[in-house]
């Protein structure tokens, strides 16, 4: 009884145990979830999702992330509230409203060309209250003043259901995502991830901010230096937006030169010059171009320190990996005011699992 | 009260077609009428015949009366979404005359139709030829006066009223009110109370829409106005609530008057608790002194006169509990399950998966568990009744668990308000069963 391209991670016991203790218990609590969460998504994309059938996953949802901070039997790593700190409560926090605030200008664009979104619900704010106030779950106190209301409310028989983007959805996501990362992944590997930070927290795009970069990455113009915060906000959310340009059929409205339009290729051109390519003028070079450049990724060319691969790798990096949500390929996403650091610190693995994740982008983005 | 099979409506063959889904079904206040709408849009009407003088010891048959297209799909432009076609629920109006009335609805708008009978036919006009060119008036001589003869009988479905754009979400329920002026009709956040001769607007009584859609954690699932109290009505909520509210209270009913809510049962306590308790039918009982929720696993009633627990409660299919993790993978979890009570309010019906569909006996707290195939579908037949095998050795005749067929689920049932007459919808089939008469 298994839907068409689900694959299981864990088999489920079909019996519901009710022992939190119990690996089982954890074991089906993270199948759920991510049953619950390619469900909820899945609904999402249709052009008119059931609201009775959303407000219910999100519920469930909402649901197994309290009981993930209120089991008491967490030996390893595995909650998400209990390896969070008050810091990263706060990050959270704060990346939710910057990326809410971001969000916002996109949800603006886009209101009159993809109606039919996000009116459902969304575990975020519960879930991020929750964990932030480190297993108090019992008060449900919304964190609803960081959130700007969606637009065109008012106007409610018009457009109500439309009009209402999600777009905190994706900090929820990303946050339960990041809390899915930690426990699947397990111990071993939680002890080398780079301790958290509020980049990785940085939100799933909805369609509304594909939408929305759309329409800023065809509109966008000038010379990067003028407009480098903006070029470096609008890539990510670009980047990001990819994610979810796969699930959706948005990809076969962009061509490749759109993507990578807005690419920082300051670094490349000089690059570029020193290796002996030339641009096609107006420094940016077309996405064919740029796609015939990129050196194969293997682990030795990880360790050179080739100031294009370098800075490639950054703006790539924002990339999030597709086959699985893991935490290291997913944590440099920016935010919008955050600038990208050539000195963070990167372990050899990461630049592997990154190639591998690059060159898998890679096809996808060609393919289409 | 022994079983047998009685009709089969529908196509035969394997492969069905969406349109063909029934997904309502309807017996009027006389039960002569039996409406049901398909995912095409379409509404048949079957009628039921007077029974032969040579064999009274047999019930009349239903046969078709009348077939009309009710909604067609649209679009609706502002969103871009396209408005299904398929009749979510009919409901009869009380008849007041000659022609039958039904309000039918799809996720959107709601319809009135008017079906009403012709047999006669007006014949020798003055001015008009028997086809219906007007006469040359240099040929007419003498006046003549029509004459109304006799005519194969025609049965005419016409809409007499459209009650659009009063909803944002999906239309649910619709439900007449007792003083037959009015009637409600539920979408996922409201609940609006129309007049059945006033098109253009609509009052909105019910309205759980929050203030900011992100705080949105439960829906209504179902409504209905009490059968006699016209002041009165409740609805049904995913969180598995019903709220019962009194229109003389205050002119919006978001402040209930009584409140049902069974505690829940923390042993019984797991990921899908929530889902399965989500209600997806409310029916009064004919009494008015009790109603009746179906949830995923269970049947309940309740007596008004008491909020904080059901009266009864009738496991439909408690062996899917175990399951409840594979039935929300495959969406099963979210089907809706209507119920239904007979005309003396003593037995109640409710569907299952496998095509099976179970009633219980209130009076004696028996049940029966009864399969709508072809198999068993020679005339008079009597059903025999299944099992459903939980665990250990599978008796003989017994199904397991895991051979059910979640494919065939009979979501929509329908009982005769007086006689010992069910109609049971099976994906395209309709199949009609009676009680053994001796």
């Amino acid at each position: 009884m298994i839907m068409k391209g689900q694959k299981r991670k864990f088999p489920p016991e079909d019996v519901e145990v009710s022992d939190r203790c119990s690996p089982t218990w954890e074991s089906q609590r993270q199948f759920v979830f991510s049953v619950s969460l390619s469900k909820y998504q899945r609904g999402q994309e249709l052009p008119e999702p059931s609201l009775r059938r959303s407000v219910l996953i999100a519920n469930t949802l909402r649901q197994i992330s309290l009981e993930a901070c209120r089991a008491p039997c967490v030996e390893r790593e595995m909650s998400p509230c209990s390896s969070s700190s008050a810091l990263q409560g706060k990050e959270r926090e704060s990346a939710f409203s910057e990326v809410t605030a971001a969000k916002h200008h996109s949800a603006v664009g886009f209101t009159n060309s993809h109606p039919a979104l996000g009116s459902c619900p969304v575990p975020s704010s519960n879930y991020l209250s929750n964990c932030a106030t480190n297993r108090c779950p019992a008060s449900y106190h919304l964190n609803t003043s960081d959130v700007p209301l969606s637009v065109g409310d008012e106007d409610e028989d018009w457009g109500s259901m439309s009009t209402d983007p999600d777009f905190s959805l994706s900090a929820a996501i990303s946050s339960i995502l990041t809390a899915l990362d930690s426990t699947i992944d397990g111990s071993p590997q939680a002890a080398l991830r780079t301790p958290l930070r509020s980049l990785e927290n940085l939100s799933r795009p909805s369609e509304g901010s594909m939408a929305g970069v759309k329409q800023g990455v065809r509109g966008y113009g000038g010379s990067w230096e003028q407009h480098q915060q903006q070029e470096e906000e609008e890539e990510c959310r670009m980047r990001e937006s990819n994610m979810e340009a796969m699930r959706s059929s948005y990809l076969s409205d962009l061509t490749v030169e759109d993507l990578f339009q807005d690419i920082d290729t300051s670094l490349l051109e000089r690059d570029m010059g020193v290796l002996g390519f030339r641009g096609s003028g107006g420094g940016y070079p077309a996405g064919d171009d740029l796609l015939r450049y990129l050196p194969p990724f293997s682990p030795s060319s990880s360790t050179s320190s080739h100031p294009f691969s370098l800075s490639l790798n950054q703006n790539l990096k924002c990339l999030p990996s597709f086959s699985t949500f893991s935490p290291l390929s997913s944590s440099s996403c920016s935010s919008p005011s955050l600038s990208l650091q050539p000195s963070s610190p990167f372990s050899g693995q990461n630049h592997v699992r990154e190639g591998l994740e690059l060159e898998h982008l890679m096809e996808i983005l060609v393919e289409s | 009260v022994m079983w047998c099979f009685s009709q089969v409506k529908g196509a035969i063959d394997e492969d069905v077609a969406e349109a063909d889904i029934i997904s309502t079904v309807e017996f009027n206040y006389s039960g002569e009428l039996l409406a049901t709408g398909d995912k095409g849009g379409r509404v048949v009407i079957f009628q039921h015949e007077q029974e032969s003088k040579n064999r009274p010891h047999l019930r009349g048959e239903y046969n078709v009366y009348s077939t009309f297209q009710s909604h067609e799909p649209e679009f609706d432009y502002l969103k871009s979404l396209e408005i299904e076609e398929k009749i979510n629920k009919i409901r009869w109006l009380p008849q007041q005359n000659a022609a039958h009335f039904l309000l039918s609805t799809n996720d959107k708008t709601i319809k009135l139709w008017k079906i009403s009978e012709r047999d006669k036919r007006a014949e020798g006009y003055n001015l008009k030829d028997e086809d219906g060119r007007l006469r040359d008036p240099f040929r007419i001589t003498s006046l003549r006066v029509p004459v109304l003869m006799p005519m194969d009988l025609m049965v005419e479905a016409s809409p007499r009223r459209i009650f659009a754009n009063a909803h944002t979400y999906h239309i649910n329920s619709i439900s007449v009110n007792s003083d037959h002026e009015t009637y409600l009709s539920a979408d996922d956040l409201r609940i609006n109370l129309w007049h059945l001769e006033i098109t253009d607007r609509s009052f909105n009584i019910v309205d759980i829409k929050p203030a900011n859609m992100e705080e949105l954690t439960e829906v209504i699932t179902a409504a209905e106005c009490h059968p006699h109290q016209c002041n009165v009505f409740v609805y049904s909520s995913s969180k598995g609530t019903i709220r019962l509210c009194d229109m003389r209270a205050a002119a919006l009913c978001d402040r209930h008057s009584k409140f049902f809510e069974e505690p829940e049962d923390p042993s019984s306590r797991s990921f899908f608790s929530e889902i399965i308790s989500s209600i997806s039918d409310v029916k009064f009982s004919h009494s008015g002194r009790y109603m009746m929720t179906r949830d995923y696993l269970s049947v309940k009633v309740w007596d008004l006169n008491m909020e904080n627990r059901p009266v009864e409660t009738y496991q439909v299919h408690e062996y899917l509990r175990s399951k409840l993790c594979s039935l929300y993978e495959n969406d099963c979890i979210f089907d809706k399950f209507e119920c239904c009570w007979n005309g003396s309010d003593s037995a109640i019906m409710t569907g299952s998966y496998n095509n099976f569909f179970r009633m219980f006996d209130r009076n004696t707290r028996r049940d029966i568990t009864l399969e709508a195939s072809r198999e068993s579908s020679k005339p008079r037949a009597t059903l025999k009744p299944r099992k459903v095998s939980t665990g250990g050795k599978r008796k003989k005749d017994e199904i397991s668990v895991d051979s059910l067929d979640f494919n065939k689920k009979i979501l929509h049932t329908a009982w005769h308000p007086k006689d010992n007459v069910i109609a049971v919808a099976a994906t395209n089939n309709l199949y009609i069963f009676q009680d053994k008469i001796n």
